[in-house]
């Protein structure tokens, strides 16, 4: 029997692909689905068997854990001020730097730091800035006259929340900075010239040539901003642990809290599946629709 | 290389084999927290005096953090490839968690072999007689006390000549305090543990011994009994009041800092402070009395290392325990673990610090104790109490709100 060219070009493409499948496999679905399965399991971590559950799991998350609402809200709330404000400061921040400006090597370097310093340095570079006593955030307001606007940052749960996203914001802004700034290098310097030439000012440019041209960059920026705020843990562990009173408190953080502090698996993974379900709730109908946008246009 | 030089190379290398000392027939595999420098100088040290006197034993020692250690031994328990001695923890908490799953072994005749009972201070034993069917588990290797740490300088500016003997003398002095312009206390409310302190103090303050162990042991209804509501009325007495504010965004080394700098009078710490103190320059200005529960019993809690359930050379484990805890061994490394020995028949002579003597005496001669919350309740019901504590302290829920709700958690519990 002789394999034909489709039969030899598919078994060299499994071949390439393989290892990379197999180690998609065992670290990515192989936890993806014992995560699901836990989520209907009791299991202490110590005991060598999980029982089953049932739905138990999600009855007591949705009906009488005390902090998942909280938790809940609290991650829809970081989600929404996720996809609009980081994309939008690093937005305008390419837009700046895309033009041609003295040191501008030096600004895009230091704006895109804070992405590669680790998130729970940040969360205790920010913890001190914003020590009610002695921090930076509280004597800059001091100097500035505004001692009415002094908070205790981190520990007044209406505030918390914030406080601990403006330093999200110090982090990530860089990161969608640069996917911006990549898209920016696809935008035809001939068709802004034209724009130019036709009249166009630059707010037309910026809407009927450039936000066209930067259309796949945007859904990049968006899906995957909301993808990282739906998984924040780091950065509030770091800086609240999820306090005060849990008004910090997050989804990601309460699956990893319930798993590994607590050492309820099953609760942390059903928490952890709800996750999953609101990312894909929120992230596949925005692909689907974006997808239709592009078609359109194109 | 030449035929002779081969042969002397070959000679040498067999001499040296020769030479060796012979391969340890028991090897003992000991997993603990990360300590200070100091700390795990002294027990490497331990250990390699241990082995210098135990030829045929080696002992390997793994230290990790406090959150993987736990994370480490919850793998290793199942997996037969854990550790033959463990640090954890005493009594029912953390420790008594690993106990009930089966991970430690029973000690008792080690205790009687080994004559332990006669060895430890009183309050060091406590915790390893808490466990089902009076099974002994655990060897004390630190106690721990805590305590009120106060600013001397600033009692005397409030017009207080002597700690409080009683719990209304301290209510007294806190008003003092306060009316001279002077917080009373600080705490750091981010880590939640640290304001905890103050709740387990005061439930002993208004509940008693008796019912606030049946409380902390969940046998008692938080809901219905009214010492509990009263605890958390006083906690919001003490947090809206004497605290100094704000201090929820805190974590506890930035209490500490502003204890230092004199910012608020009292501090509750444990005897590890003396150290921090000490290193901060403000020893000589610093006293120290208990928190006046009136009930005569220390806020406590104790580390032990429990011998693993399934390790194979359990009478080495507890020869190498007997070993590390004898008064000589205690001696040698007086104050590089903690102020006090866990040993009855210690020398403290070369410890001149006041407060170190002071916890010397208090953890010598005490016979009964209560534990931090955080060791007593089961951690999901930490996490609940940490949450009731906070929203009180920051004013979002009421006292008997906070009563209530920590029945309800209890009753709503899956295990």
């Amino acid at each position: 029997m002789t394999i034909g060219f489709a039969g030899r070009r598919q078994r060299g493409l499994l071949i390439l692909l393989g290892p990379a499948l197999l180690i998609y496999a065992i670290f990515a679905i192989g936890p993806f689905l014992d995560v699901i399965r836990l989520s209907f399991m009791h299991w202490d971590g110590l005991s060598p068997h999980a029982r089953p559950a049932g739905l138990d799991n999600y009855r007591a998350i949705l009906a009488r854990d005390p902090v998942f609402w909280t938790a809940f809200s609290n991650s829809l709330i970081w989600t929404a001020l996720s996809v609009a404000i980081p994309p939008l400061i690093g937005f305008a921040l390419a837009l700046a730097l895309d033009q041609r400006l003295p040191g501008r090597g030096l600004l895009r370097a230091l704006f895109y730091m804070p992405v590669i310093i680790a998130p729970i340095a940040v969360a205790t570079i920010w913890r001190w800035m914003y020590d009610p006593f002695f921090g930076i955030v509280n004597a800059t307001l001091t100097d500035l006259h505004l001692s009415g606007l002094i908070q205790d940052w981190l520990g007044n749960r209406r505030v918390a929340l914030y406080a601990v996203f403006v330093a999200y914001v110090w982090q990530t802004v860089g990161f969608s900075m640069v996917l911006f700034l990549a898209g920016l290098q696809n935008v035809s310097p001939t068709l802004l010239e034209a724009a130019r030439l036709d009249g166009a000012r630059r707010a037309q440019s910026l809407r009927y040539v450039i936000l066209p041209t930067l259309r796949p960059t945007i859904t990049i920026v968006v899906v995957l901003s909301l993808i990282n705020s739906f998984r924040t843990f780091d950065i509030i562990y770091g800086m609240t642990h999820g306090g005060p009173v849990q008004s910090t408190q997050v989804l990601a953080l309460w699956a990893f809290w319930q798993s590994m502090q607590l050492h309820d698996f099953g609760t942390g993974s059903a928490i952890a599946v709800v996750l999953l379900l609101l990312t894909a709730l929120v992230v596949i109908p925005y692909l689907r629709w974006t997808r239709r946008a592009e078609e359109r246009w194109s | 290389m030449s035929g002779r030089k081969i042969l002397l190379v070959a000679a040498s290398l067999v001499a040296c084999w020769l030479a060796a000392p012979a391969r340890a027939e028991t090897t003992l595999k000991v997993w603990t927290i990360s300590w200070d420098p100091v700390a795990m100088a002294g027990f490497k040290q331990m250990i390699a005096e241990y082995e210098a006197s135990h030829p045929a034993v080696r002992v390997i020692e793994e230290a990790r953090g406090t959150d993987e250690h736990k994370a480490a031994m919850r793998v290793a328990i199942n997996s037969g490839a854990g550790p033959d001695i463990y640090y954890m923890w005493g009594g029912l908490g953390l420790g008594g968690e690993f106990v009930l799953a089966g991970a430690s072994a029973p000690l008792d005749a080690y205790y009687a072999k080994y004559k332990w009972d006669g060895r430890f201070v009183p309050s060091a034993l406590l915790d390893t007689r808490r466990y089902k069917g009076g099974q002994r588990h655990g060897v004390p290797f630190l106690i721990r006390g805590e305590g009120l740490y106060y600013n001397k300088a600033l009692f005397q500016r409030a017009g207080i000549s002597a700690p409080p003997a009683s719990y209304d003398a301290l209510l007294a002095d806190a008003a003092k305090l306060k009316a001279a312009g002077i917080p009373a206390i600080i705490f750091g409310g981010s880590v939640n543990w640290h304001l905890m302190r103050l709740m387990d103090v005061l439930l002993e303050t208004k509940c008693g011994a008796a019912t606030h162990d049946a409380l902390m042991m969940m046998k008692a209804d938080w809901s219905s009994t009214p010492c509990a509501a009263a605890s958390f009325a006083e906690l919001k007495r003490w947090t809206d009041d004497y605290t100094l504010k704000p201090f929820m965004g805190l974590a506890d080394d930035q209490a500490q800092g502003l204890f230092y700098a004199g910012r608020a009078a009292m501090i509750l710490e444990g005897d590890w402070f003396v150290h921090m103190l000490d290193a901060h320059g403000v020893l000589d200005n610093t006293g120290l009395f208990l928190f006046p529960t009136g009930t005569g019993r220390l806020y406590f809690f104790s580390e032990d290392f429990y011998i693993s359930a399934r390790s194979p050379s359990k009478d080495q484990a507890a020869d190498f325990l007997d070993f590390i805890t004898s008064p000589a061994e205690q001696q040698k490394h007086l104050g590089q673990f903690a102020t006090t020995s866990v040993d009855k028949d210690i020398n403290y002579a070369s410890m001149n610090s006041p407060l170190d003597r002071q916890w010397q005496a208090i953890l010598a001669h005490s016979t009964q104790t209560f534990v931090n919350g955080d060791q007593a309740f089961p951690v999901d019901v930490t996490t609940e109490y940490w949450r009731l504590i906070n929203a009180v302290a920051s004013d979002t829920m009421q006292p008997a709100q906070a009563a209530a709700g920590m029945q309800t958690f209890i009753a709503n519990r899956k295990r």
